[in-house]
């Protein structure tokens, strides 16, 4: 049990503490060859057949970490070294590298050189740590090529001169990147090489053969060293970028030391930052900031389309617009209040890859050679890129991945390289995998791990579950669940019984996925890295294996499941006399659709004791509704659409907005009165550690467009307060009945979405939910599709003394961590939503060119943009060509908000109805688009 | 923080059931009745016996049994930072009463009555695990006094990091915030007489990693028996026996 | 402490007086001396020192600091000395306490001469990285393990093989800071300074027993001394520092007869320590 050797390694850290960890050196190092006749070869990861072995360095991996993931590249032995110096200079790349080395399908072994006694060197007087790094591969390597003798090739793959130069010098085979991929005789492989900087010049050259006129287009950046010595000094900014997503050439850095947000204007400014880098930011002298708008706007090289898009649905989906009260009135004397400054350097940068397609261009003469074409990202906020391909005329009709590697100041535009093909351009499982990559969703089966974790099938309740003394036995109790129509996944099921009191007990029954999932399990884990289910047009992506989400936890009819449930006795008046939560078992009796449910409210002949507690149940929810809206709770709304899916192809065969009934409006208020219930219960029990969902107040400034457009149609709406708002909202009734849900609907989109949060970051006053005039909130009632609620289920049986609270709650950072998580992948799957919405709006339009009736947003100096409510899209309607500045035979007053035709004969203005014509164009190949034009 | 890489190594390249290199000593303070260096890697304690003699303070004399006594040190210069503590702070006195407990639970003291033995153990590098390190060198340093024991006491710690139970704590590991369970065995009875443990555990987890903890004081009592060996048949020659 | 009999007294006494000390050495005779280095890994500099039973380590510990505002371009040194109850049970708790400040100031006196530093036996202006603002602050800790008489003269020699076993990191300033600041420093973890040691004295401590003085003064030698005077001697043959102890007047010829035996002597140590240490240092380098 004892080790072969001991070393001490010295080394310094922080200031001048000297630190001085043991190292030991093995012998029971093993090579990972199977045909290895020294070696114990039960860990082996090679072939068994490799003819060549390669040795990769830091910089390879670094670099061409999408070569080495391309399964063309195998047998790999990366060296421990190389992992530590990986680690320590880009973390992203050293996960990608760590996934190879446990994929069973790739020939990926880690060799510990560090550890293994014939291969640990020492570093030398005078020889720096890169330098002593390189040697230690070159001795594993050397190691590598005695061990293995005559049965295999062993080589080093190294891009450094030097490194490879004394690799041959001492008898090594080593050769460079290129080489090495040439020689595997997949000319697509080259693709996915990184170009040295040297050879972006040569590049740049063949795009304009005279070097004289190649010119600095951004200012260069400042050396670490001058970047902190000018953030102490308080002249320099660090933040992250975020760049506006409607506005590619707007970025904002949210700064802590001057408590605000800097606005940089045009990517000159902006300096070569991406999205998500953390800068340094100098602010412009203040009385630049306003010109600075103007200047960035005339100097953007390409003047990017509005498309047309779903409608958003709330503030963070809608464009932000900077100082609306600034551009109308246009008071010179008041200085804009909102710092702009540019980019001084990039403190880290935040790279990845990006999902898009290539600028069409023509074919280049010679076909087969090298093609230098330019990349446009899906994702606007990205910068084109350039990359270098050998199959151009592969790629132009197809949707691709590209990685950016670097961008030099005298280049307009980033370089990077191909990574790989998703598919042809507008096929629809193509677009939908675009949606998923973008939106940093995971869709891939679940692993065998993950799968190990669950109960063994078929699964029933069993004798020990009813025996349980926790678990309440529920089963004689009537209880149904109502949904969309085809829900396999339902969490929650309700009961509603008349009492003997004369009171109601009602009952909110969710799926216990708490039962079958335990913390810490593999299948917790990815929960919880999940998050949330995802629900495109055309499918699901499920937060749980599919038996856990159709079956085990789904509460279908007539089949007798385990439940969380929150038990309320209540007056007729809905008060709530007092609440019970206790795990059960339950057995639905009827699965209804909304419309079914509705059906059977409306249908006074039925009579059956079913209807009655549906109309009891409807009774309560309309008077809890009304008690909810008179403590200010908002009636928001959205323009929600529904497909209709032809189950063959897949395709959209119909589109119309999602139609809101009773029903849904009963089920959801029992809802929310039970995440109410249990955010009261578990806040209660853990002050600090509960999970709880918050929705900030909106601020005027955000509630600013709203209060424009109404005000524009001789509307006034007080917004003091949600209670005021609601109110004002009531009253906006105007001459047509789709009015006030118009109004609605532009309210919801100005406040932010509501986010998931841990208790202890806050103070009281802040957990406060606008939207449902809630004090506190939080999610309980779907934990087969959302993790909070499984978070929350976990807290709620801590709290009744079920069971032990998780590890996991004794560690706040975390907890945040996963409530940050859970705010990010929630989103994601809300925007992915909304992407597959508009990528079928866009396939059902193809062919179905539509008159239809639209509602004027805003007026613009070229036309207007329209909402259309049947589809839930805007977009922009151009009354003249564009680059044509005026109306031509059109009169455009945006500080008025008022069009007119010069001969007077129409006029429009915000939110009145228009005619408009839709229909998918080809303006590029292979570029289809939604146009709208105006019906007069 | 990655405490046990994929490859099953840990920082410093033992594998997760492995003890640090133990190196021992005994008779290095030639004025003391019996004394021992004790190291378990990096951390390295000297401990020194004085008795069984006259008791110094006669209130504290017990006429059926010897008085244990045991002050426990840190040099200034045995920590990364430099120690700038006066003596006797809590965990020094704390740490001087769990060794003096130890050793008293094996030291015969009915056969040295009205005596007293002072047990004086000083950290000169610590670097994880001093508890246990200063146990094993007391141990031999009353076994080079002479003093007579039902059987050696033996210590080792063990933890729970990244999911993993780890033998034999260094600093770096013992400082992650995980668990450490400190157990002292007397290995011949095959009973436990010290047990430490600090942060939290789940109950079937914490059996393991005792478990695996006992297994290390196994091991170095086995050691310890080789070195008091070697030391006795040292004397041997030297006497000329 | 010692408990001796009158006839152990009268042997130890005779003994000097006929200059065949107990253990058979001359009155002007070390004991055998055993150096060895590096033996605190953590420390910037270390060494352990045997001299007989007496058995001391030394270490040296540099930290930045702030140079004292009286003297801005050089750095700071302190000298703390422990004595463990691992040495002596009386040590245990405070007990220790006396004698060690006693030795702490004591070598403070012989190695780093006045207030100002001057006549110290390290260059202090060598410890100043830039003036008024930053500094290295070297601590030395002490530590009696074993003590068998001498501890002074045991503990003056593992100082001085410590701080020639000092390496301390090269520090590298950022040179555009505003002069107003504390300027940011960068430790480098690759190049070392070492410290010329040759300047640092050695310190040999002469007991009076009698009506003669003696050297290397075992612990029952000690308990028979009427009083003693430590000479700090450097290689040039310099006092750097000198204090008496004990409670016996000394004649002024005494003290100067003694002092000229200790510069004696010192030259015989220093030899003797040089060869220790730099063995030490090539068995050490070997080692790692």
């Amino acid at each position: 049990m004892l080790q072969s050797k001991s070393f001490v390694k010295k080394t310094k850290q922080g200031k001048v503490l000297k630190v001085v960890r043991e190292h030991y050196l093995r012998d029971d190092i093993y090579c990972g060859a199977p045909f290895c006749k020294v070696c114990d070869v039960a860990a082996a990861r090679l072939d068994s057949n490799a003819s060549t072995i390669i040795i990769v360095d830091t910089n390879v991996v670094l670099h061409q970490i999408d070569l080495l993931e391309n399964p063309a590249v195998d047998n790999v032995v990366v060296l421990s070294i190389v992992l530590e110096e990986v680690k320590n200079k880009n973390l992203a790349v050293y996960n990608r590298l760590r996934a190879l080395c446990s994929n069973t399908l790739r020939r990926f072994f880690v060799f510990s050189n560090e550890y293994h006694k014939d291969t640990y060197v020492k570093i030398e007087p005078g020889e720096s740590p890169n330098d002593r790094n390189d040697r230690a591969i070159r001795v594993a390597t050397q190691w590598y090529q005695h061990h293995i003798g005559a049965a295999a090739r062993v080589l080093l793959v190294t891009n450094d001169r030097d490194n490879k130069r004394k690799a041959i010098e001492g008898g090594i085979p080593a050769e460079t990147v290129e080489s090495y991929a040439k020689s595997l005789g997949q000319p697509a492989l080259l693709d996915l090489i990184v170009q040295a900087p040297a050879e972006d010049v040569t590049m740049e050259d063949a795009e304009d053969l005279r070097p004289s006129k190649r010119k600095t287009i951004y200012a260069e950046h400042k050396p670490m060293s001058e970047i902190t010595s000018g953030m102490h000094r308080g002249i320099y900014h660090q933040g992250k970028l975020r760049v506006n997503r409607y506005n590619p050439f707007e970025a904002y850095v949210g700064s802590e030391s001057i408590g605000d947000e800097i606005i940089i204007y045009g990517r000159t400014n902006m300096n070569r930052a991406f999205d998500g880098d953390i800068v340094a930011v100098e602010l412009l002298p203040q009385d630049c900031w306003k010109e600075e708008k103007s200047l960035a706007i005339a100097n953007d090289e390409d003047d990017e389309d509005d498309d047309v898009h779903l409608a958003p649905s709330s503030a963070d989906d809608a464009p932000r617009v900077s100082h609306p009260s600034q551009i109308s009135i246009g008071n010179k004397s008041d200085m804009p209040t909102r710092p702009s400054g540019r980019v001084i350097g990039i403190i880290k940068r935040n790279w990845h890859t990006y999902c898009g397609s290539l600028e069409p261009m023509p074919m280049p003469a010679g076909d087969g050679g090298i093609a230098h074409a330019l990349f446009v990202s899906k994702d606007r906020r990205v910068p084109k890129i350039r990359i270098q391909t050998r199959q151009l005329g592969n790629l132009l009709d197809k949707r691709i991945i590209v990685a950016v590697d670097s961008w030099d100041r005298l280049s307009r535009y980033p370089s990077g390289h191909y990574v790989r093909t998703i598919g042809e351009i507008g096929d629809r499982d193509t677009e939908s995998e675009v949606v998923l990559i973008e939106n940093d969703i995971d869709a891939r089966p679940f692993s065998s791990q993950v799968l190990a974790c669950l109960p063994p099938l078929p699964w029933s309740v069993s004798a020990e579950d009813i025996a349980n003394p926790i678990r309440q036995d529920l089963r004689h109790i009537r209880v149904f669940s109502v949904d969309p129509p085809g829900c396999r996944d339902i969490d929650d099921a309700l009961h509603c019984t008349f009492l003997p009191s004369g009171h109601f007990e009602v009952g909110v029954h969710i799926a216990d996925v708490t039962n079958f999932l335990h913390s810490g399990t593999p299948l917790d884990d990815e929960a919880s890295q999940r998050g949330t289910s995802v629900y495109l047009v055309e499918r699901r992506i499920d937060m749980l294996p599919k038996p856990l989400t159709e079956d085990i936890c789904s509460l279908r009819a007539d089949v007798e499941r385990l439940t969380f449930s929150v038990i309320w006795e209540m007056t007729p008046e809905a008060e709530i006399i007092s609440t019970r939560y206790t795990k059960a078992i339950v057995k639905s009796c009827a699965a209804l659709s909304y419309v079914e449910a509705q059906a059977r409210m409306d249908d006074s002949r039925m009579a059956d004791p079913l209807t009655t507690d549906l109309r009891n149940l409807n009774k309560l929810a309309k008077i809890m509704r009304q008690k909810r809206i008179e403590r200010g709770a908002l009636t928001l709304a959205s323009a929600e659409v529904k497909f209709q899916i032809d189950t063959e192809t897949h395709d959209p065969l119909d589109i119309g907005m999602y139609q809101i009934r009773e029903a849904n409006q009963m089920i959801e208020e029992f809802m929310l009165a039970a995440n109410i219930s249990v955010a009261k219960k578990i806040l209660e029990h853990f002050p600090p550690t509960s999970l709880l969902r918050r929705h900030p107040t909106p601020t005027n400034d955000m509630l600013e467009p709203l209060i424009q457009t109404a005000a524009s149609v001789g509307l006034s709406l007080d917004v003091t307060s949600s209670k005021a708002l609601a109110d004002s909202l009531d009253r906006a009734v105007g001459d047509d009945p789709f009015f006030n849900k118009l109004i609605r609907i532009l309210a919801t989109r100005c406040m932010s979405q509501a986010v998931y949060f841990c208790s202890g970051d806050l103070s009281p006053p802040e957990f406060y939910h606008y939207g449902l005039a809630a004090p506190v909130y939080t999610h309980f009632t779907s934990p087969i599709r959302r993790y909070a609620d499984v978070i929350v289920h976990r807290l709620l049986a801590a709290s009744l003394g079920i069971c032990r609270l998780p590890d996991i709650f004794q560690d706040r950072p975390r907890l945040t961590g996963i409530a940050d998580n859970l705010n990010y992948r929630h989103r994601n799957a809300q925007m992915a939503s909304r992407g597959s919405v508009e990528l079928h709006t866009l396939i059902y339009f193809r062919k179905r060119p539509t008159y239809t009736e639209a509602r004027i947003l805003k007026i613009r100096a070229n036309g207007f943009i329209v909402f259309v409510p049947k589809y839930g899209i805007e977009g922009p309607v151009y009354l003249t060509s564009r680059g044509q500045k005026g109306g031509g035979e059109w009169i455009i007053d945006e500080q008025q908000q008022k069009i007119k035709k010069t001969n007077g004969e129409v006029s429009y203005g915000v939110l009145q109805p228009v005619r408009i014509h839709m229909e998918v164009v080809e303006s590029q190949p292979n570029r289809p688009k939604l146009e709208l034009t105006l019906v007069c | 923080m990655e405490f046990v890489n994929p490859e099953g190594l840990r920082l410093d390249g033992r594998r997760p059931m492995e003890m640090r290199q133990l190196r021992a000593e005994i008779g290095v303070v030639s004025k003391a009745d019996g004394s021992a260096v004790f190291e378990m890697g990096n951390t390295k304690v000297i401990a020194a016996v004085y008795g069984p003699r006259e008791v110094q303070n006669r209130s504290q004399q017990s006429n059926d049994q010897a008085l244990v006594r045991c002050e426990y040190s840190m040099a200034n210069f045995s920590t990364g930072d430099r120690m700038r503590k006066p003596k006797g702070d809590r965990r020094s006195t704390e740490i001087s009463m769990v060794i003096r407990q130890t050793m008293e639970a094996c030291i015969l003291t009915h056969l040295m009555p009205r005596s007293q033995i002072d047990i004086f153990v000083q950290v000169l590098q610590a670097d994880g695990g001093t508890r246990s390190a200063c146990i094993n060198a007391a141990t031999l340093a009353l076994a080079d006094a002479g003093i007579p024991m039902t059987d050696i006491v033996t210590s080792c710690s063990a933890g729970f990091l990244n999911g993993t139970p780890l033998l034999d704590l260094n600093y770096v590991e013992d400082s992650a915030g995980g668990p450490d369970v400190t157990v002292g065995i007397l290995p011949k009875l095959d009973k436990v007489t010290l047990l430490q443990m600090d942060s939290k555990l789940q109950m079937e987890t914490f059996e393991t990693v005792m478990q695996l903890a006992t297994e290390g004081c196994k091991a170095v009592a086995s050691y310890i028996r080789e070195v008091l060996l070697e030391n006795t048949k040292q004397l041997e020659s030297r006497r000329g026996v | 402490m010692v408990g001796l009999s009158l006839g152990e007294q009268t042997f130890i006494k005779g003994g000097i007086d006929q200059d065949l000390r107990t253990d058979g050495r001359k009155r002007l005779t070390y004991r055998p001396i055993f150096v060895e280095t590096g033996i605190i890994p953590q420390a910037s500099g270390s060494a352990r020192v045997k001299l007989g039973a007496t058995d001391v380590i030394a270490s040296v510990k540099a930290e930045l600091g702030k140079p004292n505002p009286s003297y801005p371009d050089k750095g700071k040194v302190s000298i703390y000395v422990d004595c463990s109850p691992t040495a002596e049970p009386s040590f245990e708790g405070r007990g220790g306490e006396e004698l060690s400040t006693e030795l702490s100031s004591a070598l403070e006196r012989c190695l780093l001469g006045g207030k100002s530093g001057a006549g110290a036996g390290i260059d202090l202006s060598s410890l100043c990285i830039v003036r008024g603002k930053v500094c290295w602050d070297l601590y030395i800790d002490g530590l009696v393990v074993s003590s068998d008489g001498n501890v002074l003269d045991a503990l003056g020699a593992a100082i001085k093989a410590a701080l020639s076993d000092t390496a301390i990191p090269k520090v590298q300033v950022s040179a555009n800071a505003p002069s107003d600041e504390q300027p940011e420093v960068d430790v480098s973890d690759e190049e070392f300074l070492q410290f010329d040691t040759s300047g640092v004295p050695v310190i040999v401590t002469l007991t009076k027993v009698g009506g003669h003085y003696i050297v290397d003064a075992t612990t029952e030698e000690e308990s028979q001394m009427s009083s003693a005077v430590s000479v700090s001697i450097n290689r040039l043959g310099r006092i750097c520092g000198l204090t008496k102890r004990g409670g016996a007047g000394l004649h002024p010829t005494v003290i100067l007869d003694m002092i000229s035996a200790a510069k004696h002597v010192s030259e015989q140590l220093m030899n003797k320590l040089d060869s220790e240490i730099a063995a030490a240092e090539a068995c050490d380098e070997m080692e790692s």
